[in-house]
């Protein structure tokens, strides 16, 4: 469980985190999104108390993260795949990691297989490709055997067969019972991996929910469909209905399923389709975020 | 896993990452080479030399001091591998992996400080006691030698490995200060090189007290049997050299509490 409450992070002149308040619960992937520049890094960076809030909190358990004594058994994370000593071996960095939080080194075999990099343990660090790296960060978060693992633009950088490992990998772990935290500026990589989504743009939260429920409701339309698609027009027109012609039906935007249903029931017209329209969560996205965008097009937040 | 972790736990992690990077080994390699090498070289030329010397020059002659200048050498790589220890983490961005694992960042301080200080002590002893004990061995029979038996020899020999742990120690904590690996270093030689030329550019009168303050003449005196004029006691210039090294590494620790990363 990550806790985050008021979290508020001024750099000078710049609000890159404005009283953000959520919560990231166990047995999910939750995503957290919003376009680049909008906070994300810095509310992780926060989060595991590499930054200082100027108000507010986060906590992870229950407890800042700076309260931890061993913190890699509690939390894991993965936030810039290539923040690791380029002349040290994989085997040996994850070696030292493991070694300040009392990890057994048997973990560190265990990490590099489950991440599929034991046959490039011993090179140095600085030869690896973005994938490898991304694949050494995620053994490193999954070290501690932690609860709670936070990954900052994970997919970046892999190749499409690793982006399906990892989505996977992520399911997986949320399965197990485990908080799992996963940024992106990318909504259709979020919608596929995430079943929680919290969007933020400007530092501020914009919405949270599961994708089902920010995917519903936004467009509130319907498309149907009849065999008789003369009469179902007709009876479209006569109450009012305001529609455009779709393919073989119709969508129809001011009516819900119930009504529609009614409507044809009425008018004696048999329909062979009548589904609510979802709008796509990257449809969504840009509707939620297009007003940051713009802001953040014109000037730098304090995120990379 | 009942029991508290400690700081032993983070000196392990410490150690792995001071040996598995090439920069620290060479370092290691480096200073004792240069310290014995150019120790060797240094006393050979003075032997070779010895008859050309006048009278005044022999007699003041310090067979200790010469036979350890090799450390003059060194304690350019011993300060660099301190600056090295932490700079390299803030260059690769590693830093931030370091404090995650280690979020209480004074107890990741102190296990660096422990970890090089170990490791550079046992190399400087060693390099300079070796030294020492080839420069003597070079010098006999044709130049006065010293003894470790001899009054203040032993100490001098001893306070050279010292002097450079120390410098190891202020080239960590520039790094801390600085966090940069370049900026860090040049800092570091212009406290050896450049502080005492712009003391030259000072009245007689002011030099002769402010030459003393310098590190490396904290060096020039903890490494002499006797002290020099105008010079500290080689305890008082330990003890100096020492809250120096306190004062630096103090200072960036407390920036490093503040810091974001």
């Amino acid at each position: 469980m990550i806790s985050v409450q008021h979290l508020t992070k001024r750099f000078h002149s710049t609000l890159a985190v404005n009283d953000l308040s959520f919560d990231v619960r166990p047995g999910v992937v939750t995503g957290f999104l919003g376009p680049n520049g909008s906070g994300k890094s810095t509310t992780m960076r926060l989060i595991l108390g590499l930054d200082r809030a100027t108000s507010g909190h986060a906590s992870v358990n229950g407890k800042r993260y700076q309260e931890l004594d061993e913190p890699l058994r509690e939390v894991g994370a993965l936030l810039d795949a290539k923040a690791v000593h380029p002349g040290r071996s994989a085997r040996q960095h994850l070696r030292a990691l493991a070694a300040s939080n009392r990890i057994p080194f048997s973990r560190v075999d265990d990490v590099l297989e489950t991440t599929g990099i034991t046959s490039v343990a011993e090179k140095k660090v600085g030869t690896f490709s973005m994938g490898m790296s991304q694949r050494l960060g995620i053994a490193a978060a999954l070290l501690g055997d932690p609860g709670i693992l936070l990954f900052d633009e994970p997919v970046n950088g892999l190749d499409p067969e690793g982006i399906r490992w990892i989505r996977e990998f992520f399911h997986a772990l949320a399965k197990e019972g485990r908080t799992v935290f996963v940024s992106s500026h990318l909504m259709s990589e979020m919608a596929l991996t995430a079943e929680q989504i919290i969007v933020i743009g400007r530092g501020r939260l914009i919405t949270q929910g599961s994708v089902d429920e920010l995917t519903a409701g936004a467009k509130g339309e319907v498309f149907v469909r009849a065999r008789d698609s003369t009469a179902l027009e007709a009876a479209l027109t006569s109450e009012g209905a305001t529609y455009r012609a779709e393919g073989p039906g119709f969508i129809v935007e001011s009516l819900d399923t119930e009504a529609l249903g009614e409507l044809a029931l009425r008018a004696g017209v048999a329909l062979s389709t009548l589904t609510p329209q979802r709008a796509s969560l990257e449809e969504v996205f840009m509707e939620l975020t297009s007003d940051d965008v713009e802001y953040s097009a014109n000037r730098h937040a304090g995120d990379s | 896993m009942n029991s508290k972790p400690n700081l032993a736990s983070v000196i392990r992690s410490e150690w792995i990452k001071f040996r598995t990077v090439r920069s620290s080994v060479t370092g290691v390699v480096l200073t004792f080479v240069l310290t014995v090498g150019l120790g060797a070289l240094v006393t050979s030329t003075i032997r070779s030399h010895w008859g050309e010397r006048s009278a005044l020059r022999r007699a003041i002659f310090d067979p200790v001091s010469t036979s350890l200048s090799g450390t003059l050498f060194a304690q350019f790589a011993i300060g660099v591998i301190g600056v090295l220890f932490i700079s390299s983490e803030y260059s690769s961005g590693s830093i931030r992996t370091s404090f995650a694992a280690v979020p209480r960042r004074l107890r990741l301080v102190a296990a660096k400080c422990v970890v090089l200080s170990i490791v550079v002590i046992i190399v400087a002893e060693l390099a300079s006691f070796i030294t020492f004990i080839l420069g003597q061995s070079i010098y006999s029979g044709v130049v006065p030698t010293a003894s470790l038996a001899n009054a203040g020899v032993f100490r001098s020999v001893l306070f050279a490995g010292l002097y450079l742990t120390m410098l190891s120690l202020i080239g960590l904590g520039l790094g801390l200060i600085l966090r940069q690996s370049a900026a860090s270093i040049s800092v570091f030689t212009s406290l050896l090189l450049i502080v005492p030329i712009i003391t030259l550019l000072l009245p007689q009168s002011w030099q002769n007290t402010m030459d003393r303050y310098e590190p490396s003449q904290l060096g020039q005196a903890m490494m002499s049997p006797t002290p020099a004029a105008f010079s500290f006691s080689a305890w008082i210039a330990l003890l100096v050299l020492a809250l120096y090294t306190a004062a630096i590494v103090g200072a960036g620790s407390v920036m490093l509490t503040r810091r974001d990363h």
